[in-house]
């Protein structure tokens, strides 16, 4: 016998198994199967021919003829356990199912075997009957058949037997449990082919013959005790399993049996001269069954009691999970804590439970208890000091228990009081804790290992909701912050001018842009009367939501107190006043007053700490009006009016005055270089004949082109730009635009 | 981010705090931390020494005009000295040299401290 062929035997055995690679597998499974089919049944064929030549001729086989016939048995029933192996594959029953469909098979296929044994029997006989003693060639007719049919049931039931217990020793996949059983395939089989080509009379049994014996009896005896179905069966399950297993280990033992005196007589000789190898591998197979059997059987025995408990044990597993799942769809926080505090109870895990969150509003990590189940919180705050227990876990962030929670100081209950043990779980996210989950049993002791793994599952699950909760609340909030400040833009905007003043004589544009939703910048007009336009530009130092309040009021003085006090400098000594009281000692607010006579073409500025107001004639003489004046809000006191100057202008035709706040001038470029007052003259310069709107437009252009185009600005930005056209005023009445009556047809500069 | 920092130094009866940087809304804190702390130690004698300051904006305003009173009312002054020109327009814009002595040289300022007190 050569190695090489064990070696391709038992290659054939193990592609049965791993992943298939090649040729072979490339054809579906169908075909493989039908392929299968084919070669097992030519091959079973070849050797019902065989022993007919035998018996036909009635001489022993020639050795070459033997060897050939014994291949083709092998190769045979190789096919047969990879048809058998791939239909077991797929199906992954359950032990029950295993133990009675092996068992009805059993019973069918040995059934139909002890029919066909009786079929020519010869009485008085023994099972050895039939076979020639010298030759081992077969007598009768029924011989040969009996041998080949009982051979193909018993191979088949056999082979059934340990498929079907592959399932059940494999219930817990892992590396080496696959591996043991594989070895143990091997070694058996190993063990078989140790007599091949052996004559089946053979008793004595080679030292060779034994060492391959013993790894494989070795690695069955391993497999035996793979039993870690039986924990999951229930009760009843656990009753059925070890009847059927008592069955099955009946048939199995006596299938053992050899010779007449057996339930099944001779079947198994007959095996043996069908094929040595053949029978041994049963044997061994046999031996297995029996072996797991009893194991099993003792294993469920044992087992029984315990059950019960396993089975309670499971189900508060199962229910804390299910209701971890329940907990994550809830949002509403009230909702929340009152579920997360109801599951544990609910799962039969504890038999009270209440938990405590820090308490935001207090802003101490002092806790508060806002949900309770199965406990009052008058009684929780009675018996137990909850804000000890909290500081505890908050330092640790793990679970605390208590198997005796009367002892600890910290409780006040008595035995008796409910409270047996307690375990407190802290809920941590992010590295957070964010409160703490108390559950409690009657009885002390009773929160097992398996109890506080659940349960702190379950509260990492609590923790993630509640956290979820709140920012989702912080997330609405924050929409709702989001819209308040969209709708104060709005009002906001709703104080600057809806329309700007048009006068014959004069041509105004403006614009201002916040940097946030909300800025301290402000432009305004006012009619003062049919000859006098009075208006305002002011900087509320700083920006956002604080600024625009004072710019809110500066609006209010402006339109209340500009016809009261017209003149620049009453205006703002008024201004200054008024304000005093609701300033911040370090707010301010820069101003430009003026007021535009058209009758006498002149104009009245103020500038009181705001950035000077640029002028510029036809000719293109530009400067600065910078004179004197201290911002309102820094003296509250006769200073003010003291050092404010004002400046009387006469308008020339072409004259333009350019209003605008410290965002215009300090805005800086990408290369970190601002704008300035200079760049701001040359383009006024340059722009100075264009129309006021025109004019406008193309000073803000100036500074985008110079920002480099991201029109993304730091300050609050304004630009107010009054063009004096010195359009001779020809009638009285109104001086607007669109009711005009008479129209002037020409333009008279004046001088 | 801006940078800014504050120096301290003293000289006899006068804190000078050398500022360094940009002062806006984000570093005024740093500002008045500084002060504070002069008033803590009851140091109500302040030279602003502005060489290094590159910018100031309205925020860093505020907290002069949001500690001079009291510093004025314990007998003290804030003084600011050498200012770069671009920082010493923005306060002269508002009018600051008519609140606030501002000198050209540290030095101006310490004898204006001493001229006070004698």
């Amino acid at each position: 016998m050569s190695p090489g062929m064990v070696a391709a035997c038992m290659a054939i055995d193990l592609r049965a198994k791993l992943p298939k690679k090649g040729p072979f597998s490339s054809l579906g499974t169908r075909t493989k199967h039908i392929f299968l089919f084919v070669a097992f049944v030519v091959f079973y064929v070849l050797g019902i021919g065989y022993h007919l030549t035998i018996f036909s001729t009635q001489t022993p086989p020639s050795f070459g003829v033997a060897l050939v016939y014994n291949l083709v048995i092998l190769a045979c029933y190789s096919t047969l356990w990879l048809l058998l192996s791939s239909q077991f594959k797929q199906r992954q029953a359950p032990p029950i199912r295993i133990f009675w469909t092996t068992l009805l098979f059993g019973i069918g296929l040995i059934g139909v075997a002890l029919g066909i044994a009786q079929i020519g029997r010869v009485p008085g006989f023994d099972a050895a009957a039939g076979f020639d003693y010298e030759t081992d060639v077969p007598l009768t007719l029924a011989t040969v058949f009996k041998m080949n049919f009982l051979s193909l049931l018993e191979a088949a039931f056999f082979f059934i037997v340990l498929l079907r217990f592959r399932d059940l020793v494999l219930f817990k996949r892992t590396r080496s449990s696959q591996r043991n059983w594989y070895l143990m395939l091997g070694f058996i089989l190993l063990a078989a082919l140790m007599t091949f080509m052996k004559p089946p009379r053979q008793d004595e049994i080679s030292f060779l013959q034994a060492i391959t014996f013993v790894p494989a009896v070795a690695f069955m005896v391993i497999n035996s005790f793979r039993l870690s179905w039986i924990v999951h069966l229930s009760f009843k399950e656990k009753m059925a399993v070890i009847g059927l297993s008592s069955l099955l280990l009946a048939l199995l033992a006596t299938s053992l049996g050899v010779g007449g005196d057996s339930l099944r007589p001779g079947v198994s000789l007959y095996l043996a001269y069908y094929s040595f190898p053949l029978s041994i591998f049963m044997m061994l197979s046999v031996i297995f069954g029996i072996l797991y059997c009893i194991t099993a059987l003792l294993s469920l025995i044992f087992h029984l009691p315990t059950t019960s408990d396993f089975q309670r044990k499971t189900d508060e597993i199962t229910a804390m999970h299910s209701l971890t799942h329940l907990v994550n769809q809830v949002f509403d926080p009230e909702n929340l804590v009152s579920t997360i505090t109801a599951s544990p109870v609910e799962a039969g895990s504890a038999d009270a439970a209440w938990l405590a969150v820090a308490d935001p509003e207090t802003g101490s990590l002092r806790p508060r208890i806002v949900a309770t189940h199965n406990i009052a919180p008058a009684l929780v705050a009675e018996l137990i000091d909850t804000a000890a227990f909290y500081q505890e876990v908050l330092l640790s962030h793990e679970p605390l228990l208590l198997d005796q929670a009367p002892a600890d100081h910290r409780v006040e209950a008595r035995p008796g009081d409910g409270i047996g043990s307690l375990l407190v779980t802290p809920l941590v996210t992010r590295d957070e804790m964010l409160g703490a989950l108390f559950v409690s049993r009657e009885v002390a002791h009773s929160f097992e290992k398996d109890d506080i793994e659940a349960i702190s599952v379950f509260a990492a699950q609590a923790a993630l909701a509640l956290d979820n909760a709140r920012l989702f609340e912080e997330k609405v909030e924050k929409e709702r912050l989001s819209r308040e400040l969209a709708i104060a833009r709005e009002v906001q905007s709703k104080l600057l001018p809806q329309h700007l003043p048009s006068y014959e004589g004069v041509s105004i544009s403006a614009s201002s842009v916040p940097a946030q939703e909300v800025g301290g910048d402000y432009y305004d007009f006012t009619e003062l009367d049919d000859r006098r336009l009075a208006f305002i530009i002011a900087d509320v130092s700083g920006k956002g939501t604080s600024a625009a309040f004072y710019m809110a009021e500066m609006q209010g003085v402006f339109h209340a107190v500009s016809h009261l006090a017209p003149d620049p400098l009453d205006f703002l000594t008024h201004a200054n006043r008024a304000l005093a009281r609701s300033l911040e000692k370090n707010v301010f607010i820069s101003v430009i007053y003026g007021v535009l006579d058209l009758e006498k073409e002149e104009l009245l500025l103020a500038r009181a700490g705001h950035c000077p107001a640029a002028t510029i004639n036809l000719n293109g003489e530009a400067r600065y009006l910078r004179s004197q004046g201290l911002g309102l809000g820094l003296d509250r006191g006769p200073l003010f009016r003291k050092t404010l100057a004002v400046e009387r202008i006469r308008l020339q035709p072409g004259d333009v005055l350019v209003l605008y706040t410290d965002g215009v001038v300090e805005s800086r470029s990408p290369k970190g270089e601002e704008y300035g007052y200079d760049r701001l003259l040359d383009a006024l310069a340059e722009h100075r004949h264009e129309d006021a709107d025109d004019l406008h437009d193309a000073l803000l252009a100036d500074l985008n082109g110079f920002l480099g185009g991201t029109n993304q600005y730091d300050d609050d930005l304004t630009l107010v730009v009054i063009k004096w056209r010195g359009i001779e005023l020809i009638s009285a009445p109104s001086r607007r635009n669109g009711e005009q009556e008479n129209a002037p047809s020409n333009v008279h500069p004046l001088e | 981010m801006s940078n800014f920092s504050v120096g301290f130094r003293s000289t006899g009866a006068v804190q000078v705090l050398a500022l360094q940087g940009e002062l806006d809304a984000h570093t005024a804190s740093e500002l008045e931390a500084a002060i504070q702390k002069c008033q803590d130690e009851q140091q109500y004698q302040i030279v602003i020494n502005g060489e290094n300051l590159q910018y100031i904006s309205s925020a860093g305003l505020g907290v002069f005009m949001a500690y001079i009173e009291e510093v004025r009312e314990q007998g003290g002054d804030i003084k600011i000295a050498a200012l770069q020109p671009k920082v010493f327009n923005v306060f002269d814009l508002l009018g600051f040299p008519m609140l606030f002595d501002i000198t050209e040289t540290e030095d101006e300022a310490l004898t204006k401290f001493e001229n006070a007190a004698a």
